[in-house]
């Protein structure tokens, strides 16, 4: 289990990185935090001519609030972000997914960069993309480009960057909301989820004024969920909510069955924590679980 | 209790080490990088190994293309089952079973390969980048043949066969029969029985195989360094297949990183890097990536049992019957042949019950996968399944408890030494003692009492008792295995003091993380008369006693702790004489601790020291003619061997929503006899109840229907981690055996009982569905569409 043979390069700006990959003929691969990358190349299944490696390049390394959004660098690491005050204020549901990112060694070279790119359909910082409908900053040879998260994620392990393009840095808008949840199963603490769901509220004189809830696990990518959201808006807040959330956001996905789970497992365990996440929503203002 | 040692006046006032919890003495090089395992080696320039694997499950091997390979920069050489057909001997697992058909274990496949992973080519290059690089240049050409994925699959009309030369691809069946259990069924007050399935999972050790052969041309020697717990099995077998005497073979078991059984058989590839660093007179390398370590060591389990109990009114069992169908893979291993883990659950069912009547019957067949071999328990993890599942049905059925049932049914004190019907004897052992310290540790009535509050809430909670019975220490009289020809029943210890006053106590047993190098020197350290910490112990190499097999079926304590009782006291016998001489004193008044003899009641002392000096280097203290090497060496064979139990209960809660499992308590109450360390013992217990766990909740290799491994990395297989592991709690019930220094063996139980008792526990809290649980690991997936199928079955009562 080694890789094949590469050739290692360094660069030391985001423009160096743009050439070296430009030269590299599409046979270029960007390297971050390797966690997702080195066991790939381990087993061969990636083979890039050219690794070109993102670390020295230490602007691509911050999280900032930039008027009503707050940025963060693709390089900054897994464990910056759940320790960001910063984070913890403006975007919980993010800093509560954090802790359900694989383990402290992973966390500590992971990048956000490198896990949306990466795209996995069961990754918490790639439904959190989704969830806070992000927009991912790219650079490439005709320079740079805004992209939104929803169009970013194609299909399972597969984003629309061109060979050429870097992810530079990703903006969070900040949502005006008072009650959040993020529910999270999987088979142990730190493994890709089995199902996940978060949901946040603002309520408002006669229910709930806007709702985002976005889920993963259940589909080839992460996903946001705004029918579901439009509906928590129209009905009232009475006992039954939580029960026909349940049933709506059940009936927005048909995930496959795959080693872990089958699809109707998939399914029922979205359907519960669901139901679970939005008592929660509810009942509290801002409370983390 | 009793023991076998003379009591002596100062007894009371010394500290003894047998039975004291003596931090680990090898820790402190393990845990600070400073260990040494086969792959930090390095010898001269060597060189190193890949393997090309089958990626077929069963396939004819039209021709191999490796013209390329060779030419590939690196590459020194590439091998097929051809190249080396002449250098070496195929090893058999010979076993005089009736009805067994051993398949000869080769170093490559030759003809055939027969299962996903199977070693085929080896290239040798100056580095694991080059050869792999070049593995990708050879073509194989294979002509695909139809693959047998499940041992059902196996046995049905016309079905494909694995060895053509068997003409079947049942490769053994066995029976074994106590009384008329037909009749006892028919007039049993309550029947119960089921299908049982365990299925396959990986011993997975920290450390995957590792070998490094390192070749001495000026004898045309090998030393094998290799992650193995059987070096001596291993030497003996590679010397008679490459026909090197045992003084040109030598075989060394350095630190290794767990085993569970999967580094316990000779593997192909040992014989292979012996036979490449022989023919290129060079010294090889080879580790197994995690993917060959899954893929192609020894797996474990993978049986389904058909069983049925009967009681009578009185909840006493008269009568068990079990066909037990093993999935045991597609080649025997050495020595231990495909009967070990299947043939096991049928010598091991009746367990530590006393049950009238007995048929078990069993075959093993073969199929496209890595065989199967020894994996902690051996066997016992699925007979004590089924007996104890078997238990709790009958204790339902009867409106019992299922911790009265057990006390009913267990063999009593009064009872030993008992012979069940596979012919196994139970000598005197705490069965019923560990049942009730167990339900004692537990607060069992309590626990009944929280379950009905749980329940009335309409929680899923339960409660699941295991108990059983393993026998431990095998002597020369029993093989380890099935009709096995080499012996398992002695081992060597071989003490010395050397002119500097040291001890050095060689052993052939091969701790693989038991912490033998701590409990072994805490036996001579008390038998001897020594300091603990001038005695250094080695083990795992052949060179240093003529004969040994090594670390496996909880014997090392009982084989090793006997041999090193008794050279022990050899030793101690000498040193008296030359003390003596020095002392003036008569042997008899002599005693020997902490590292000197002493004259009793006086203050008159020698240390070892000035023994070894008066022995070795002052020429005119003592005599000629009482100058005797301070050495002794004693082969001890237990004959029969030594029994050991435990009970084991968990209160396990089922989550509805979820579908997992957590476990809210675990106890476990064990008899291993005289304990010589007890905070081992609770390391030992811990683990393999965290392997149990595995096996009732997590951990299933999952081939598919064309024999293709799915779960093949630690992504797919999952394993419990530290939050999954609940805190345990575990009672001691110090029984002594018959055996040298009172010793039963211990290091496999936990994985024994805690599939049951979770199994058990799970059964138990989703009863009020009416949910059994017959087969394991129980996996979220399973409890889900279990519970799916008792929702639909209650929605179809309420619609009638
Ligand atoms: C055992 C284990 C468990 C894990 N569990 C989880 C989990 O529960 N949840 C979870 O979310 N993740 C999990 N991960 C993945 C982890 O979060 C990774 O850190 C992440 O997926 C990839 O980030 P990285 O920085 O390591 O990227 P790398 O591995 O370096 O790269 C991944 C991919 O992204 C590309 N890339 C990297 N940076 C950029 C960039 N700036 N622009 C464009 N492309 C780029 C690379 O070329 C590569 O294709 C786990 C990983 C392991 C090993």
């Amino acid at each position: 289990m080694k890789p094949a043979r590469f050739e290692y390069v360094a660069p030391a700006s985001v423009d160096a990185a743009v050439e070296t990959l430009l030269a590299a003929n599409g046979e270029g691969k960007l390297l971050a935090g390797g966690q997702s990358l080195l066991p790939l190349l381990n087993f061969r299944m990636a083979r890039p001519a050219v690794l070109v490696d993102l670390n020295g390049i230490k602007e691509l390394s911050f999280i900032e609030l930039r008027g009503e959004s707050v940025v963060i660098g693709a390089l900054t690491r897994h464990r910056e972000i759940e320790h960001s005050p910063l984070i913890a204020s403006r975007l919980p549901v993010m800093s509560a997914a954090m802790r359900h990112v694989a383990h402290l060694a992973i966390r500590n070279r992971g990048t956000i960069g490198g896990s949306l790119s990466h795209a996995d359909p069961a990754a918490e910082l790639p439904m959190m993309a989704m969830f806070y409908a992000a927009r991912l900053t790219v650079q490439g040879p005709a320079g740079r480009r805004t992209i939104a998260a929803k169009d970013f994620f194609v299909d399972a392990l597969t984003n629309c960057l061109e060979p050429e393009e870097i992810v530079v840095e990703i903006e969070f808008p900040i949502p005006q909301h008072d009650g959040w949840v993020f529910e999270e199963v999987a088979r142990r603490f730190g493994d890709f989820a089995l199902a996940s769901i978060a949901v946040s509220i603002r309520r408002g004189q006669s229910g709930i004024e806007d709702a985002r809830v976005a889920a993963m696990g259940v589909a080839d990518t992460p996903l946001r969920l705004e029918d579901v959201e439009r509906r928590l808006c129209e009905i009232e807040i009475d006992v039954r909510m939580p029960d026909r959330f349940c049933e709506w956001v059940r009936s927005s996905v048909s995930p496959n069955s795959d080693l872990h789970a089958s699809g109707e497992y998939r399914k029922h365990l979205l359907g519960e924590l669901a139901r679970r996440a939005l008592k929660t929503a509810l009942a509290a203002k801002g409370d983390r679980r | 209790m009793s023991s076998d040692r003379r009591v002596q006046p100062s007894d009371v006032l010394r500290p003894r080490h047998v039975g004291a919890p003596i931090k680990r003495t090898e820790d402190l090089r393990l845990l600070t990088g400073r260990g040494e395992y086969s792959a930090d080696r390095k010898p001269d320039r060597a060189l190193h190994v890949a393997f090309l694997r089958s990626g077929q499950p069963h396939a004819r091997i039209a021709g191999i293309d490796t013209a390329a390979a060779e030419a590939a920069p690196g590459v020194v050489a590439v091998f097929t089952a051809d190249s080396i057909a002449d250098d070496f001997k195929a090893v058999i697992p010979f076993s005089r079973m009736p009805n067994y058909y051993a398949t000869p274990i080769l170093p490559l496949a030759s003809g055939k390969v027969r299962y996903v992973g199977e070693a085929v080519v080896a290239v040798i290059a100056t580095s694991r980048y080059l050869a792999e690089d070049a593995l990708e240049l050879i073509e194989v050409d294979y002509e695909p043949l139809k693959a047998i994925s499940r041992a059902e699959l196996a046995v049905a009309d016309g079905a494909p066969l694995l060895h053509e030369a068997a003409g079947s691809n049942v490769l053994l069946a066995r029976e074994f029969r106590k009384g008329d259990v037909a009749a006892d069924l028919k007039v049993a007050a309550v029947r119960v029985g089921g299908r049982f399935e365990m299925t396959r999972k990986a011993p997975l050790a920290l450390e995957p195989r590792s070998y490094t052969a390192e070749y001495e041309k000026r004898r045309d020697a090998i030393t094998l360094y290799t992650s193995s717990n059987i070096p001596g099995i291993v030497r003996d077998a590679i010397s008679e297949s490459l026909g090197l005497p045992g003084h040109r073979l030598r075989v060394v078991a350095p630190d290794v990183g767990g085993s569970f059984g999967s580094k316990g058989s000779l593997y192909p590839e040992e014989l292979l890097i012996c036979i490449a660093a022989r023919k290129l007179g060079r010294s090889l390398k080879w580790t197994a990536d995690r993917l060959e370590d899954v893929s192609s060591s020894s797996q474990a389990f993978a049986e389904i049992v058909d069983a049925e109990m009967g009681f009578d009114a009185n909840g006493v069992a008269t009568s068990l019957q079990a066909d037990v169908i093993g999935d045991v893979g597609a080649y025997s291993i050495y020595p231990w042949t495909c009967g070990l883990e299947p043939v096991q659950v049928v010598s091991f069912l009746p367990g530590p019950y006393k049950i009238g009547s007995y048929r078990g019957a069993v075959r093993g067949v073969a199929t496209c996968k890595p065989p199967t071999g020894p994996y902690r328990g051996v066997g016992r993890p699925i007979s004590t399944f089924v007996a104890e599942r078997l238990m709790d049905l009958g204790a339902k059925a009867l409106g019992l408890d299922p911790l009265e049932i057990r006390r009913r049914n267990l063999v009593r004190s009064e009872d030993f030494p008992y012979r069940i019907a596979s012919g196994i004897i139970w000598d005197k052992t705490g069965f019923l003692e560990c049942l009730e310290a167990a339900a004692e540790a537990v607060g069992y009535q309590q626990l009944r009492l929280r379950q009905a509050d749980a329940r009335k809430d309409g929680r899923l909670f339960g409660i699941g008792i295991a108990t059983y019975a393993e026998l431990t220490g095998i002597g020369s009289r029993i093989a380890v295995a099935p009709g096995m020809p080499i012996n398992t029943g002695s081992e060597t210890a071989k003490i010395s003091i050397d002119s500097t006053g040291a001890i050095t106590a060689a052993f052939g047993v091969a701790s693989h993380g038991q912490g033998l190098e701590t409990t072994l020197a805490q036996i001579i350290a008390d038998d001897l008369g020594a300091k603990f910490e001038d005695i250094s112990v080695i083990q795992g190499d052949s060179d240093e006693v003529p004969m040994s097999t090594g670390t496996y079926a909880s014997r090392s304590a009982v084989l090793g702790g006997g041999a090193a009782k008794h050279a022990s006291f050899l030793l101690r016998d000498k040193i008296k004489r030359v003390a003596s001489h020095l002392l003036e004193a008569n042997q008899d008044d002599i005693e020997v601790f902490g590292g000197q003899a002493v004259v009793i009641g006086t203050d008159r002392a020698v240390t070892f020291r000035q023994v070894a000096r008066a022995v070795y280097s002052d020429m005119k203290t003592l005599p000629v003619e009482a100058r005797e090497e301070l050495s002794a060496s004693y082969t001890y064979d237990p004959i029969n061997g030594t029994t050991a139990a435990a009970t084991h209960i968990a209160a396990v809660e089922v989550d509805p929503a979820t579908c997992f499992v957590k476990i809210h308590k675990y106890v476990v109450a064990e008899d291993c006899g005289k304990i010589i360390n007890p905070m081992i013992v609770d390391g030992q217990v811990h683990g393999g109840v965290a392997q149990g766990i595995g096996a009732a909740l997590f951990e299933e290799l999952i081939y598919d229907d064309d024999a293709q491994l799915l779960s093949a990395s630690l992504v797919d297989y999952v394993i419990p981690s530290a939050p999954e592991v609940p805190v345990m709690e575990v009672v001691h019930i110090e029984s002594e055996s018959a055996v040298a220094g009172g010793f039963r063996g211990m290091g496999e139980g936990g994985t024994i009982g805690a599939p049951a008792a979770i199994a058990n526990a799970i059964a138990d809290a989703l009863s009020p569905l009416g949910i059994d649980v017959s087969i394991l690991p129980m996996t979220p997936e399973r409890i889900f569409k279990l519970m799916e199928q008792a929702r639909f079955n209650s929605r179809g009562k309420a619609d009638e």
